[in-house]
Order: C-alpha cells, then sequence, then structure tokens
C-alpha cells in the first residue's frame, strides 16, 4: 500500500512538474506575446499586463523544478495552488463577462484555441492533483518540513 | 476574537512559499527589465528592426533610418482621438483586412508599405493623428509601420499594440471587405 502511495505521489509530483515547467518555459520565451494574452482578459492596467508576463513565467519555471527534483515540495504546491486560484478567477471573470478568447495558459499563439470552460476544467483537475500530491507528501513524509 | 495559531511548520512553509515568489520577481524583473520599464513609462515595447523595414521606394526590405519611434495607445483612449479626426490604420495584410478590421480604419498592409507610402502621403494629412494596428501583442508590424510612418513625416503616430483581437473581443465595431 505504501508503494501505491509512494507511486502516485512521484507520478502526480512529476505531471505537475512537466506540465509547470513547459507552461513557464512556453511563455518566458515570449514575454510581450504572453503578455498580449493577460491583456486579452481585460483585468489589468496596460503595463501591469506586461509586469505579470515579466514574473509569471519564472514562478511556474521555479515551481515546477524543485516538483522536478523533488525539494521544497510543499511550498512549490502552495505557490502553484494560489496560481491556480487566481487563474480560475480570472478565467471565471470571463465567463461572466461572456469574453470568448483563448486562456493562453500555454502557448501565447495557440493554433488550438482552448476556451474558458475547458481552461477551467483543466485547471480544477489540477487543483485536486496539488491537493492530493501535498496530502501524500505529508503522509509519506510528516516529519519532512517541506 | 481568537487569533489563529499557525505550526512552525505551516509558517515555514508559507515563508518559503514568499521567498519562491521574491526570487521568481527578481529573475523575472532582471531579464526582461527593459520591457518592463518600457510599459510603465508610456513607451511601445515591441522592439524596432529597422533592417528589416521596407524603405520608401525601395522593392525589397533594406535599413531605414529611425528617425522616432511611435507611442502606444490603449483602447479606453482611441475614442476621444477618433472623435477629433484620427485615423485608423491597419497594418496587417490585405486578406486578413478584407476578412474583418475595424470599422473605418484603412488597409496600409507593412509588407506594401514601400510601394503605398507615396500614395497614402498624398492622401492622409501629416499632422493627422494615425493609429496603427495589427494582430495584438508580438505583432511588429504596426509598431514598424509607424517607424517608417513617422520617418515620411507623419508627427502623430501611435500604435494601438491590443490591436484587432483586444478590439474585437470588447466588442466594438468591426467591417468587412476591402477598401
Amino acid at each position: 500500500m505504501m508503494r501505491l502511495k509512494q507511486a502516485v505521489y512521484h507520478v502526480g509530483r512529476l505531471l505537475l512538474a512537466a506540465v509547470f515547467i513547459y507552461a513557464g518555459v512556453i511563455k518566458g520565451t515570449d514575454p510581450v506575446a504572453f503578455a498580449g494574452q493577460v491583456a486579452n482578459y481585460q483585468l489589468l492596467p496596460y503595463a501591469w499586463n506586461y509586469l505579470v508576463a515579466a514574473i509569471l513565467p519564472y514562478l511556474e519555471l521555479l515551481c515546477g523544478i524543485l516538483l522536478l527534483l523533488d525539494k521544497r515540495v510543499r511550498p512549490a504546491l502552495v505557490v502553484l495552488f494560489v496560481l491556480n486560484l487566481v487563474f480560475m478567477l480570472a478565467i471565471s471573470s470571463l465567463i461572466v463577462r461572456g469574453i470568448d478568447i483563448d486562456c493562453g495558459c500555454f502557448r501565447p499563439d495557440a493554433t488550438n484555441k482552448t476556451t474558458p470552460w475547458m481552461a477551467l476544467w483543466r485547471d480544477v483537475g489540477l487543483l485536486l492533483l496539488m491537493v492530493s500530491t501535498w496530502s501524500l507528501r505529508y503522509r509519506l513524509q510528516p516529519a519532512d518540513d517541506n | 476574537m481568537s487569533k489563529v495559531q499557525l505550526s512552525p511548520t505551516l509558517r515555514r512553509i508559507l515563508l518559503e512559499a514568499l521567498i519562491l515568489c521574491s526570487l521568481a520577481a527578481a529573475v523575472g524583473l532582471s531579464l526582461n527589465f527593459p520591457m518592463v520599464m518600457n510599459a510603465f513609462s508610456g513607451k511601445t515595447v515591441s522592439q524596432p528592426k529597422p533592417q528589416q523595414l521596407p524603405v520608401p521606394g525601395s522593392q525589397s526590405p533594406s535599413t531605414v533610418a529611425v528617425v522616432a519611434y511611435p507611442d502606444p495607445i490603449e483602447l479606453d483612449e482611441i475614442d476621444e482621438l477618433l472623435a477629433s479626426d484620427a485615423l485608423l490604420v491597419d497594418a496587417r495584410n490585405k486578406t486578413d483586412f478584407a476578412k474583418s478590421h475595424l470599422a473605418g480604419a484603412v488597409s496600409l498592409p507593412l509588407g506594401e508599405a514601400a510601394e503605398r507610402l507615396a500614395e497614402f502621403s498624398a492622401a492622409v494629412p501629416k499632422e493627422r493623428v494615425l493609429i496603427l494596428y495589427c494582430n495584438g501583442f508580438g505583432c511588429p508590424d504596426s509598431f514598424d509601420l509607424g517607424v517608417i510612418l513617422l520617418g515620411a513625416g507623419f508627427s502623430e503616430v501611435r500604435v494601438f499594440e491590443g490591436g484587432y483581437p483586444e478590439w474585437r473581443d470588447a466588442g466594438r465595431p468591426l467591417a468587412k471587405g476591402a477598401e
């Protein structure tokens, strides 16, 4: 049973690492285009879109790398959990306002559009994965501070 | 009211999460400092590539003398300028323009700027405010066209970086067909 839990923990951790390293690299290589995706949400003033585009990819990348290395897993999960909640709020605001844009979650120049509803469900999945990874980490290594 | 007590472990995790955020902010801002500074000082963010711009009167892309850079304009500033006779200029290609464009815009694709600049200059007064746009953030055509128009003597050239996608998503009026 313990082995199964360990396997599930590592699969969840690596899956999250892959998702956020990919997202961070893709957005970080073209921050101007990503700023455009942020601007499409129509939530922030002009310059703040660029500030978000400058920082967010590195936050995703850093947390993804920590998950990959199995270091500071819980701090990284806290950051990603809060980020994901912010994403979900922003996406929900699109749905409420009736704005149908690509979510900009990964490739800024995506040819296959991810609608707000699709992005919201994906974020719910990621949130559940984060909660289960946190919980398994705690059960497997309760004395570990990270 | 009772005070919420966090366990030392949870406090440490939250502190480390804050350190992670600070580290990411430091790295991101260091690597993108010019972009963020330009945005906050009201300048356009796109980087000029003058060596790739078509020189007016020439058929092939070559170097153009950059005399100035166009300033950015936001969506909510456009109405005021349009009310004072500003002209929307679409820097995208003709096909995209024909499919859909900002209502009232004229087409001047960056790729045709060299051939069409004389005709455009003859039709539009040099002091008229021009609002250039293309396919949104990350699309440099409107910025590059702005550099060409400023070089050709137009004095009031602005770039709407949100471009066609931001205008469309804001529910602003669109038009179809060639000019």
